[in-house]
């Protein structure tokens, strides 16, 4: 098999990863008709079904998150997906697309990133619905000017080249408390995005490069303060937290669009239905 | 609630729901623009067709420089001028649709067809 998409789902006590990846899986089957297999430390509770592989995998260690349900309501749980960064071991396809289970497909852009001969390609700029916000952290990961970007989905070849930089992101992970220093993160928490924006600058030879280049089409995302409210087909229903008025919201929908819902609590809700 | 408030509160909810459904309109316009040929990624620009009709005046072939700075050879010139152009079309012509039915709107669930 030479194309697919892999995912990581690993359940936390709040959280169930893998009901959002089988909701993936049927929309990569359908938009990008490509297999799916998902990594997972709870292979039993995966139906096998939605799966082209279900790769086991032991518990891994993560951090602990606080996950917000709109603007009000949040709990702290435990992050377990730094799996990602196994992606080149794990994976069974030669050319990979890692997709977050939490994105929600709704056109056929990424099948685009299988047509070209880029050895690795990731989104630099994803794209907020709202129009009143900055997140001037997800441009640049430190003041030093060194790029973010968005560890949510990555299409990768088996290659020399990108066998060196997925060992150079476990490097930067068995040593991150030393990385997050030499990248001036403070003491922040272990994240994807982190790490995989330090290893490219690292694969760009320390400055702004294309080593990495873009994924096609536009990734949207909205934030765990807004709420999911309806998914019909490839129509999202979203509420958006109002700027500066805490707890109300704008009534927003996409059509065909791609959508990182940061949210889980509000997706888990409708895929439970 | 005293009445002129409460109606400048729905029509404010209306404008901002309005003016992020545009936004989101823009947004997938641009994504539509996108065209991948020759293993390359073109944004299709009024001046990307400009540029390449007037070079197949006296070339079949080409080399074009794609979003990601990678320099792409077109070999069939006319073939691409005909996808960029359709799509160009196609995508232009969706935007103006679905900013005609927008502007139809006249409620917050009207906006997002809830």
């Amino acid at each position: 098999m030479s194309n697919g998409v892999l995912c990581f789902a690993n359940n936390n006590s709040e959280i169930n990863y893998i009901l959002q990846a089988q909701e993936l899986a049927l929309r990569v089957k359908r938009y990008l008709d490509l297999p799916t297999s998902v990594v997972t430390s709870t292979p039993n509770k995966v139906d096998k079904t939605f799966f082209d592989k279900i790769i086991p995998v032991e518990t891994p260690t993560g951090n602990y998150k606080r996950y917000y349900d709109g603007a009000d309501t949040h709990v702290n749980v435990a992050f377990n997906n730094a799996g990602r960064i196994d992606s080149f071991d794990l994976t069974p396809y030669k050319q990979t697309l890692v997709l977050d289970t939490d994105v929600i497909l709704c056109n056929d852009d990424l099948k685009n990133s299988f047509d070209t001969n880029y050895p690795f390609q990731i989104y630099k700029d994803c794209t907020d619905l709202t129009t009143w916000r900055e997140h001037t952290e997800f441009d640049y990961i430190n003041d030093k000017g060194i790029s973010f970007y968005w560890a949510t989905a990555f299409c990768f070849n088996k290659t020399a080249e990108t066998k060196i930089f997925f060992q150079l992101l476990k490097t930067l992970r068995n040593n991150w408390s030393h990385f997050a220093k030499v990248f001036d993160l403070g003491s922040r928490n272990f994240r994807n995005d982190h790490i995989f924006s330090m290893a490219i600058h690292i694969m760009n030879g320390f400055m702004e490069g294309n080593w990495a280049k873009n994924l096609p089409g536009t990734l949207y995302y909205t934030l765990d303060r807004d709420l999911l409210h309806k998914i019909d087909d490839a129509k999202l229903i979203f509420l958006l937290q109002k700027e500066n008025i805490h707890g109300e919201y704008i009534l927003s929908s996409t059509k065909d669009m791609n959508v990182h819902v940061m949210n889980k609590f509000s997706l888990e809700r409708l895929l439970n239905v | 609630m005293d009445e002129a408030l409460k109606k400048a509160l729905e029509f404010s909810n209306f404008t901002a729901t309005l003016n992020t459904q545009k936004r989101i309109l823009h947004e997938k316009y641009l994504g539509d623009l996108v065209m991948y040929s020759d293993n390359g990624k073109f944004t299709i620009t009024k001046e990307l067709l400009n540029f390449v009709y007037m070079i197949s005046n006296n070339s079949s072939k080409t080399v074009l420089i794609d979003d990601n700075n990678t320099p792409i050879q077109i070999n069939d010139i006319d073939d691409f001028i005909t996808k960029a152009t359709q799509q160009y079309t196609d995508a232009t012509n969706k935007y103006l649709g679905d900013y005609k039915t927008l502007s139809t709107k006249r409620s917050v669930e009207g906006l997002v067809d809830v």
